[in-house]
């Protein structure tokens, strides 16, 4: 590392540490803030908390843990090192002053052990997340925070693309392109300005990583976001947040803002010489404006349909210059590994899938919520080990991995391990990483339905065989629930759901086959029993 | 309303810079003054950015998130995604439609099914007045449309 940076990012830490030691010899109380515990009453619990809080305490606002069904949480850490967690807290109970007394108060509604929740995880891009400051800077540089981009900018930038590409990270997005190659690729076209788009833009119905990164660990999607800038020879970023996504938005808007006053974003970051720009953009809703080429036409004010490929947005992006686009998620894991080497993310994972990924888990699980575990763990180990199990009185009786462009396991398959790509070759994959415990209150027909109708809801319209194949489906679906559906029937499904997924102009299309062709593939028996006779 | 066209067009100036990029930042804005796009208030947009009406309207309605429906003075939105749906989320839905018939919109209720609202660790949830709530019962649902119908 040159001495300038060294210096740089040393006072940067120096001046964290002498703000941080106001608080010295004081008790912490953590109040976990985020979207889900929102709609679980947190803003209560935290207005509650405030007013109780004793002179020798002070309140952090954190992003959450991920322990969705354990929300609202607050912790408290004393001065002598005793630290006590409360789940599902209230606004009474916080009144009562109860948020020192007992250790961790797990409400009725949780029906087991929830440790295993954290303890089979592998956290880096969470790591932090429900204990970090979400709306300082100082939390996350005192853990370590924007070393990473340190090291990553005293070195050249094709030395960061090696060490990103030997570490084997893939986009998080569903598609699992190899990161560094689009940074290579738009670094190679002599077209200038280029621009780096960071899709946050998280439309897909069950899947929640990349808001809870922002709500939780801003910084460490922002740190990432510069290193992938420095590789790619960009110098403007967009952040590109969804609709929905308001308290997400407002804290990367804080993190932006801490990020241009401490040197780490705007001219000569950490006295490199390397300038970046960032901009935060918000999406108005719909499933496809999270593929690239969608989103590129949003931000020039078109309708949002995806483009032709190629050219790719590497080559020819928004407004026709080269444009990196990558996942939040995959630019949250950036930062370790620049400050840990790319071998320590390598040695996380299988031979053939790279480090950990963020799995949304809800449905009839007792902990819903967002988990962060190595490439290769089973479907089994999601839902019984770190979900605990269905909830009492309730069977699994068959899994939606993936969300709405991936398709449905039967039991059989709950040893199957997330990887990239396809799970299994009828359709199922891991995509941006949605598990979803099925019971007995839906039956598989049921299931199928509903993915293919929403496929048809959020089809764009722009190409044919989506446009007209997506509904067709959902009509035969229907003729078969109804009871009107022949043998013939059954076989023109699958046929058009593998013409849809093969004539498609972008991934919705691409992939909008797949809930049927999986069910048809896991469930044909089932299927078949509902057909006409005759 | 040529006064309340000029308003907008002087405050369009002063907000966005006039390049088709700022179409969707300038349609968010619209949303957030008006609760939804009025006609006359895209015309303007589209004057300001020099985009053509039909592209602004084709832009506009194709985001599920823009409005360009006047909503009622309340709006419930309820979630029928996967996870909802088998944590309660069904008979919320159900029971919303059941309770819309009685009244006959007659409170000024807009009641919209959402695909996710990517809250499914606190499922079911509702949307009431632009603020989720989540892990809704039957009964606190019935609160919520006492609460907006009286």
């Amino acid at each position: 590392m040159t001495d300038a940076i060294s210096n740089a990012l040393t006072s940067l830490r120096e001046s964290a540490a002498e703000r941080q030691s106001a608080h010295n010899g004081k008790t912490r109380v953590v109040v976990q803030v985020g979207h889900c515990s929102q709609a679980v009453g947190v803003a209560d619990v935290a207005d509650a908390v405030s007013a109780a809080l004793p002179h020798d305490a002070y309140l952090v606002t954190a992003g959450c843990d991920g322990a969705c069904f354990a929300s609202p949480k607050i912790s408290v850490t004393l001065p002598d090192g005793q630290f006590i967690e409360k789940w599902c807290m209230t606004a009474d109970l916080a009144e009562k002053g109860f948020i020192y007394i007992g250790q961790a108060d797990k409400s009725e509604a949780i029906q087991s052990d929830p440790s295993e929740f954290f303890n089979k995880q592998h956290r880096l891009t969470l790591a932090g997340c429900g204990e970090m400051d979400a709306l300082g800077i100082g939390d996350y540089i005192l853990n370590g925070g924007y070393g990473g981009l340190a090291r990553a900018l005293s070195m050249t930038p094709e030395e960061v693309i090696e060490d990103v590409q030997a570490s084997g990270l893939r986009g998080r997005g569903g598609a699992y392109f190899p990161a560094a190659l689009k940074w290579r690729g738009a670094r190679a076209i002599e077209n200038t300005p280029r621009y780096i788009v960071v899709n946050c833009e998280e439309g897909e119905p069950g899947i929640f990583p990349v808001r809870h990164l922002m709500e939780g660990a801003p910084h460490r999607l922002l740190e990432g976001t510069v290193i992938a800038a420095y590789a790619s020879g960009v110098h403007e970023a967009y952040i590109y947040i969804n609709a929905e996504a308001h308290l997400s938005t407002e804290r990367m808007r804080i993190a932006v803002e801490q990020a241009y006053a401490s040197g780490l974003l705007g001219d000569d970051i950490l006295s490199s010489g390397f300038s970046l720009d960032v901009e935060i953009l918000r999406g108005a809703g719909g499933y496809v404006c999270g593929d690239e080429t969608t989103m590129l036409n949003t931000m020039e004010g078109q309708r949002r349909e995806p483009r032709q490929r190629p050219p790719f947005p590497t080559e020819a992006g928004l407004w026709g210059k080269p444009t990196v686009i990558n996942n939040g998620e995959t630019l949250a894991s950036v930062p370790y590994i620049l400050a840990n080497g790319c071998d320590a993310f390598a040695a996380i994972g299988t031979d053939d899938d790279k480090g950990t990924k963020l799995v949304s888990l809800s449905g009839a699980v007792r902990h819903a919520g967002l988990i962060e575990v190595p490439m290769g763990t089973t479907l089994r180990e999601i839902i019984y080990d770190m979900g605990g199990g269905t909830p009492d009185g309730r069977d699994l009786t068959a899994i939606a991995v993936g969300g709405p462009s991936s398709g449905i396991f039967p039991l059989s398959m709950l040893d199957a391990a997330i990887r990239s790509g396809f799970i299994h070759e009828s359709g199922v994959m891991l995509g941006a990483g949605g598990v979803i415990a099925l019971d007995d209150s839906v039956s598989v027909v049921d299931m199928m339905r509903k993915l293919a109708a929403y496929n048809a809801d959020e089809s764009c319209g722009k190409c044919t065989p989506c446009r007209e194949g997506t509904p067709r489906m959902v009509e035969l679906v229907d003729g078969l629930i109804a009871g009107r559906a022949s043998a013939s029937d059954l076989n023109d499904l699958r046929q058009l759901a593998e013409l849809v997924n093969a004539a498609s102009l972008c991934g919705l299309g691409q992939a909008a086959g797949n809930p049927v062709l999986s069910a048809l593939h896991f469930f044909g028996d089932e299927l078949a029993m509902m057909v006409k006779e005759g | 309303m040529n006064r309340e066209r000029n308003e907008l067009r002087a405050t369009l100036r002063q907000k966005f810079p006039r390049n088709r990029g700022q179409l969707l930042p300038a349609l968010h804005y619209l949303q957030h003054e008006f609760g939804y796009l009025p006609d006359w208030a895209m015309e303007v947009v589209g004057w300001h950015l020099g985009i053509p009406s039909s592209e602004v309207y084709g832009a506009a309605t194709s985001y599920t998130e823009l409005r360009i429906q006047k909503p009622g003075e309340h709006v419930i939105r309820v979630c029928t995604g996967l996870s909802c749906w088998l944590n309660g989320g069904r008979q919320l839905i159900q029971k919303a439609h059941a309770e819309m018939g009685a009244n006959g919109e007659a409170g000024d209720v807009t009641l919209e099914e959402v695909p996710c609202a990517y809250i499914c660790g606190v499922a079911p949830a509702v949307e009431v007045d632009g603020v989720w709530r989540g892990r809704v019962g039957a009964d606190d649902f019935s609160g919520i449309m006492r609460e907006v119908s009286p």
